[in-house]
């Protein structure tokens, strides 16, 4: 029942919270529902991509197998995030179109839905794959403590893109697919597969303009360096995030009404 | 005491002749002095006053597509104004599409959690009621059973089960219904007139006269997007009936 009494943007989210947890649950749930391994898939799937793509160019880059491994690793948990997260958030609305159209929910509840289900799936990839390394000799330091807040700053800028993408989708449908392609595009003018100084000359400059570079570095710096990442990169990150995130709240406020009819 | 009040209420349409227009139509378009115009609005509701009080049961009634759906639907927030206001006070439950939320992978009982959550119950409200929903269903056996395997017989008595398990204070309905075999009917009609009796506004939409004139104490006549009257039942009936506007 629709509560009169509170009507502000993160008063109703806050009264929506039930909403928001069974949303979530139903995309972890549904996703494994009667397979043998169910949730298993989560963690296995990354755990064999990043395994081939480790020992492909690992020799292609002629490096150590096990220390490009936790390298690649280190580099792969955030882009996976990033990625789906905006490559995903762009149905949230189209796929529950039947419900937006019966129904008053908060709106922003399908895209934010997407994007913690997603990161939860992230962060059991993370410890499974955290585990794997420790076993095959990785090391382990207390910078491991800082994954949390580079999380926590990944979230907020992949969730901030997210609003962005979900809403222009709905009126723009050709997005989903512009989307795809570019995300695509970005995964190889990103440092994962190589060191961030290893792409040089003409294209060397976009990787310096890439805003997803100091998310990667807030991951890599304590799981591949053992050290806390620079203050320069936490700042960069905080700032990209927080400008993300009011972007992203802006122009989801301003057109969120707007969606139920272009559905 | 909850009310209801709709101020010069106006609810537009958009209705795209082609399609809705891709990205590259869109910035084309941005360079065109002359835009072609591919769409046209078309006003669902236009310029509707009306003040709903306490104890009113307000029936709603008009030819299809005289925009009473859509007048329903943006009482309970579905659609946003174009033009006017609309103040509610209380609480409104949404009874408009039945089972609206269900997710056909999903089973009875996980889908009395997650439809009730659309419907605004609380986990406590929900840990409370749903052994009683299951119950009223007689869906005992069958709830732990994903509801994409029910007859329509068993997913409509779940749904109704479920959305007439609390009391609202205001209560909107679109086509009052009850699905399932007789026995389950008598039981779903006595639950609905005990919802009705013990909310404190009734709004419904029904092409059923006899039903409007035995529930309600009001009927609003509703003709392409306008509130053309608006009294007691018998005689906005027998008015709309006879179909003229002035009586």
């Amino acid at each position: 029942m629709i509560k009169a009494d509170d009507r502000s943007f993160f008063g109703e989210l806050y009264n929506s919270r039930n909403v928001l947890q069974q949303l979530v649950a139903q995309q972890l749930i549904l996703r494994y529902r009667r397979t043998a391994l169910g949730y298993l898939w989560t963690l296995i799937n990354p755990l064999l991509m990043m395994s081939v793509m480790a020992v492909v160019f690992s020799a292609l880059f002629k490096a150590d197998l096990k220390t490009f491994t936790v390298f690649l690793f280190a580099g792969m948990i955030p882009w996976n995030f990033f990625n789906s997260v905006v490559t995903q958030s762009g149905s949230s609305f189209i796929n529950n179109e039947g419900l937006i159209k019966k129904i008053y929910l908060p709106k922003i509840v399908f895209p934010l839905s997407v994007a913690v289900a997603l990161v939860i799936d992230s962060v059991l990839s993370f410890l499974a794959l955290f585990a794997i390394i420790i076993l095959i000799g990785g090391s382990l330091s207390w910078a491991v403590l800082f994954t949390p807040i580079a999380y926590l700053l990944l979230f907020l800028f992949a969730l901030g893109i997210s609003l962005i993408v979900s809403i222009t989708t709905v009126f723009f449908r050709d997005l989903q697919h512009v989307i795809l392609i570019a995300m695509q595009g970005l995964f190889f003018l990103t440092p994962i597969l190589y060191q961030h100084d290893a792409l040089v000359g003409r294209v060397g400059w976009v990787v310096g303009l890439n805003p997803v570079v100091p998310f990667i570095e807030l991951f890599r710096a304590p799981l591949y360096m053992a050290t806390l990442p620079s203050a320069g990169v936490i700042m960069h990150a905080t700032v990209l995030a927080c400008l993300a995130m009011a972007v992203g709240l802006v122009v989801f406020r301003r057109h969120e009404k707007k969606i139920v009819f272009r559905l | 005491m909850s009310s209801i009040r709709v101020e010069d209420l106006s609810i537009k349409f958009r209705i795209y002749h082609d399609r809705s227009p891709s990205l590259k139509e869109y910035f084309a378009n941005l360079f065109k002095r002359q835009r072609p115009t591919a769409y046209s609005d078309f006003w669902a509701v236009k310029d509707v006053c009306f003040e709903i009080t306490a104890g009113d049961r307000v029936g709603i009634i008009g030819h299809n597509g005289a925009g009473k759906s859509t007048l329903l639907k943006a009482l309970c927030r579905v659609y946003e104004s174009s033009d006017g206001k609309i103040s509610v006070a209380g609480r409104i439950a949404p009874l408009l599409e039945i089972g609206a939320g269900f997710h056909p992978e999903f089973t009875g009982r996980e889908n009395i959690y997650l439809n009730g959550a659309i419907l605004g119950y609380s986990k406590q409200q929900l840990n409370a009621i749903e052994q009683e929903v299951i119950t009223f269903a007689g869906l005992e056996e069958f709830i732990d059973t994903p509801v994409k395997y029910y007859s329509t017989g068993m997913y409509t008595r779940l749904a109704f089960s479920l959305a007439t398990a609390m009391h609202p204070d205001i209560l909107v309905l679109d086509e009052i219904f009850a699905g399932g075999d007789a026995a389950f009917m008598a039981k779903a009609k006595a639950r609905m007139h005990d919802l009705i009796d013990k909310a404190n506004i009734m709004i419904m939409v029904s092409h059923d006269h006899l039903l409007v004139k035995s529930l309600c104490n009001r009927v609003l006549w509703m003709d392409h997007g306008k509130l053309v009257a608006d009294g007691p039942p018998e005689e906005i009936v027998e008015r709309y009936l006879a179909g003229k506007l002035d009586g």
